[in-house]
């Protein structure tokens, strides 16, 4: 194998190879010795087919064979003799090639930037701690009395918003009955959603048994075209007159919700409020810390992958940009400076990841067995009554569970990190930590 | 022996009928060991005789042959769904090429 180097310049690397024939042509022997040892053709014991037989009727597919195996072996050797290491996988330039020739193809790849630790007891951070206060349960449980409301009958009076009318109505447009415009025993909340804009606003005030003719336009844009922008008369019955009443707050309401009692479910909400916080705060920090990073990090980025980066997020971008969906931020800009700037965004989450791995490989930090295995299973319970068929997704599908390994793998480096830099802890009320940059 | 004339040279073979003539070549162990010794095997036509068949071989690939023998290879008998049958019979021809001439019969016929 003769290897000459064509270019090297910052993070790009071509060689040209040359495979001499006969190399070539022992390996396409002996694959084909190989391959004669047990095949069977008619006429022939198995295993006696003359080479020059099994030569003229495999040889071309061999010949493929090998030229496979040597440039993924002179790559192989390449690699390993000049210690380099690819970031995108090599691409290979290979040139016409005919039997009994030196195989000549020339290998361009981009090598991983020699990336320097950063000094991470440069790095300080301010970490939020908010605690959940009374106030904040107490919002939380007002929350859940109004999810487990229930309606509850009651005498007969004038209805008000947010009350529920049981009403009988039928609709007519200019003195016809149309589709869908008649009802019995239907729930009608006052001013309430649902209906028709208007129709369930003109039924304030109306007592059990009272009988009242409306007038209501259906909007322009409504889903049924013959509808559309027509004027409807209802006639509407009420019948019954129903209140939302909440439950009481007491240990009843922390039973029907499956715990003991008030004081445990002042607990758990208590619980899952602060795990909610730390969530935040956890993010925040984290942000904080990748932000520091990316500015010391000043290495250079292997463009390939930039590339394939900015490939999968663009895309996107664009169809954003033709439907007029983009967020505040970008409105406004055009085609050529979004790109640099989703560019730029390409570059730094590229530039972190390297950054990240890189620290993960030198301070040898593996995600266990067991962290992935309790990540499937969180994962499973995402889909109740279904973990059984994930669970074997993830067994079936070892690339799925890399998908799993790699924000473990974040995590665990962020926290390695988060070790080394100085943190600084600072109590905040939620409100603050919910505005907090 | 010197009493028994050479047969007349028989009217030269048409194209057409040198290809009638050799159906195929016999590609087994046996036949490709007989490449050491110069001689090349080919299923011919049943009615096919010696000199029509040396006729076609160097008609067809470009040498000159010494010698031709042939061998009928009889049918077997095989029994078909319970009902005996009968195999064909057919003429197997063992042609000896003069020195340094060869035929390959891994590419097939123009």
């Amino acid at each position: 194998m003769n290897v000459t180097e064509l270019s090297n310049e910052g993070l790009k690397r071509s060689y040209s190879v040359v495979v001499p024939a006969t190399a070539l042509a022992a390996q396409k022997d002996k694959k084909l010795a190989e391959l004669g040892r047990d095949l069977k053709v008619p006429g022939f014991r198995p295993g006696k087919v003359p080479a020059s037989l099994v030569a003229s009727r495999y040889g071309k597919a061999v010949t493929g064979e090998v030229l496979d195996a040597s440039i993924q072996e002179a790559t192989d050797k390449l690699l390993t003799e000049r210690s380099l290491r690819p970031a995108t996988q090599p691409k290979i330039d290979l040139k016409e090639f005919k039997d009994g020739e030196d195989l000549t193809f020339e290998i361009s790849l981009e090598v991983l930037p020699e990336i320097t630790m950063p000094d991470f007891g440069a790095i300080s951070l301010t970490r939020l701690k908010a605690t959940p206060g009374e106030a904040e349960v107490a919002k939380a449980i007002e929350n859940i009395t109004r999810r487990n409301a229930s309606l509850e009958e009651t005498e007969s009076r004038a209805a008000a918003k947010g009350e529920v009318l049981i009403v009988d109505f039928e609709g007519k447009i200019d003195g016809v009955a149309f589709q869908g415009g008649a009802g019995t025993d239907m729930p009608v909340e006052i001013a309430g959603p649902g209906f028709i804009p208007g129709f369930s606003e003109q039924m304030e005030g109306m007592v059990p048994g009272e009988t009242r003719v409306i007038t209501v336009p259906f909007p322009e844009d409504y889903q049924a075209k013959d509808l559309a922008g027509k004027t409807a008369e209802f006639t509407i019955t009420a019948k019954t007159l129903k209140v939302y009443t909440k439950p009481a707050v007491d240990d009843e309401l922390a039973k029907k919700l499956g715990l003991e009692s008030l004081e445990k479910l002042n607990e758990t909400i208590n619980n899952v409020l602060q795990n909610e916080y730390d969530g935040i705060a956890r993010s925040k920090v984290k942000r904080a810390l990748l932000d520091a990073l990316a500015e010391q990090a000043s290495f250079e980025v292997p463009e390939g992958l930039v590339e394939a980066e900015f490939g999968q997020i663009w895309p996107r971008v664009e169809a954003d940009l033709k439907a007029d969906r983009l967020d505040a931020d970008d409105k406004g800009k055009d085609e050529a400076t979004l790109r640099a700037d989703y560019r730029k965004i390409a570059e730094r989450r590229i530039r972190l990841g390297l950054l990240l791995a890189e620290i993960g490989r030198t301070n040898n930090i593996q995600v266990t067995p067991e962290e992935l295995n309790r990540a499937m299973m969180a994962e499973a319970q995402r889909y109740p009554g279904q973990e059984r068929q994930v669970i074997e997704f993830f067994t079936k599908n070892p690339d799925a569970i890399n998908n799993l390994r790699s924000p473990i793998f974040e995590e665990k480096v962020v926290d390695f990190m988060l070790e080394l830099a100085k943190v600084e802890e600072k109590a905040v009320t939620p409100e603050e930590l919910a505005a907090a940059e | 022996m010197s009493t028994v004339s050479k047969p007349a040279a028989p009217a030269p073979l048409s194209r057409e009928l040198q290809y009638l003539t050799i159906i195929a070549p016999v590609i087994t162990e046996k036949a490709t060991a007989l490449s050491e010794k110069n001689q090349v095997v080919f299923k011919v036509a049943m009615d096919a005789d010696k000199r029509t068949i040396k006729q076609a071989v160097e008609g067809l690939f470009g040498v000159s042959v010494t010698a031709v023998n042939t061998i009928v290879v009889k049918g077997k008998s095989k029994r078909f769904k319970g009902r005996p049958g009968q195999r064909s019979d057919w003429k197997k021809a063992v042609v000896s090429l003069a020195e340094g001439q060869s035929i390959d019969l891994t590419t097939g016929l123009a």
